[in-house]
């Protein structure tokens, strides 16, 4: 069975980002939104298992373009931690493995640190690091839709 | 001039064959993926190059070239997974490095619509190459975070060095590096020709 992890792993840190640029004070209740959730839904797994890795790259794609606006405000911050909390809930679900969301969890460190890049860096260093959550995004999703990839060739011994 | 020489003489010895994108049956993972690019001369020299051009040509080029060459790699890695033809590869990455290395060498404040353009075009080359080795055999989408990671770190390492620049004697430094990457992909180049 496929693991749950890398994608739980980068759609937390792409929703630590996104949130890095929404008002502190939101941060709490955004984590709330999350934990509660993806609790909701880890009880009830989804029945199409290759769609929610899909989902929960897209999500990712999504929730990393949320990184790169200069401004995240409240009500986007809420929606992207809902969205984040229903699809690692979804993803644990399905692949059996309920506290895969936990160990992805130190991932949300980078919000401290991206709240204090955004305010004292003068690189973007937020909004690039979201494009290329993005692009590792977009490329997981097109993986997933491919039956085969052309790199993989048999060698003599297979 | 005897300094340019003998950096030119030893940029030739060290260069070998386009090396980033030869075999297959890749190690699937993060990690291989992270590696990949710091194991093929022609990639890491085309990365650190488009960083050292960031530098140079400075704001807005310094944030919008980090965002677009993980993104058109990424455009590029599609083409190649799905099969869409591409003029020669080889050719493509070793020019990459050449005209990159050049554009350095030379200080060339080329407009922001033309380097990007340059940038685009390049990565996407450097992106079909590693679009048809991406293994499927285990963790693809592990193996591409891993070769984003690393590509992005390898432009922003040129972004650091370029930052030489604001030093006396700094820009020199930065533009030798240049050259040096010119004569290498001037190698790259030749090789890919004749094979």
């Amino acid at each position: 069975m496929r693991s749950a992890l890398p994608p739980l792993l980068l759609l937390y840190a792409a929703l630590a980002l996104a949130l890095a640029s929404a008002p502190r004070r939101a941060w709490r209740p955004c984590l709330g939104l999350l934990a509660a959730t993806a609790f909701v839904t880890i009880t009830t797994p989804p029945p199409w298992h290759e769609g929610v890795f899909v989902g929960c790259w897209s999500s990712v794609a999504v929730t990393a373009a949320g990184g790169l606006i200069c401004r995240t405000d409240r009500q986007l911050a809420w929606g992207l931690s809902v969205n984040a909390g229903l699809w690692s809930g979804a993803l644990a679900a399905v692949t059996g493995a309920p506290l895969e969301p936990l160990a992805a969890l130190p991932a949300l460190g980078l919000l401290p640190a991206a709240a204090w890049a955004l305010r004292h860096l003068s690189f973007p260093a937020v909004r690039v690091m979201s494009s290329w959550l993005v692009a590792v995004a977009v490329l997981a999703v097109t993986l997933a839709c491919l039956p085969v990839t052309p790199g993989y060739l048999p060698d003599h011994l297979e | 001039m005897r300094c340019e020489i003998l950096l030119a003489a030893a940029a030739l010895t060290v260069s070998g064959p386009a090396a980033a994108h030869s075999g297959t049956g890749l190690p699937g993972g993060l990690g291989p993926g992270f590696m990949h690019p710091f194991s093929g001369l022609d990639h890491l020299l085309a990365m650190v190059a488009v960083g050292l051009w960031g530098a140079v040509l400075g704001n807005p080029l310094l944030l919008a070239l980090p965002i677009l060459l993980p993104a058109m790699m990424v455009v590029g890695a599609i083409a190649g997974m799905v099969g869409l033809p591409l003029p020669p590869v080889e050719l493509g990455i070793a020019c990459s490095v050449l005209v990159l290395g050049g554009c350095v060498a030379g200080g060339i404040k080329a407009p922001a619509w033309l380097a990007l353009a340059l940038v685009a075009v390049f990565a996407l080359f450097h992106g079909y190459a590693q679009g048809r080795e991406l293994p499927s055999a285990a963790d693809p989408a592990g193996y591409s975070a891993g070769f984003v990671l690393a590509t992005g770190l390898l432009h922003l390492a040129g972004v650091t060095i370029g930052h030489l620049n604001r030093r006396p004697g700094g820009m020199r430094v930065t533009r030798g590096l240049g050259g040096a990457i010119a004569l290498l992909g001037a190698a790259f180049l030749t090789r890919a020709a004749l094979s």
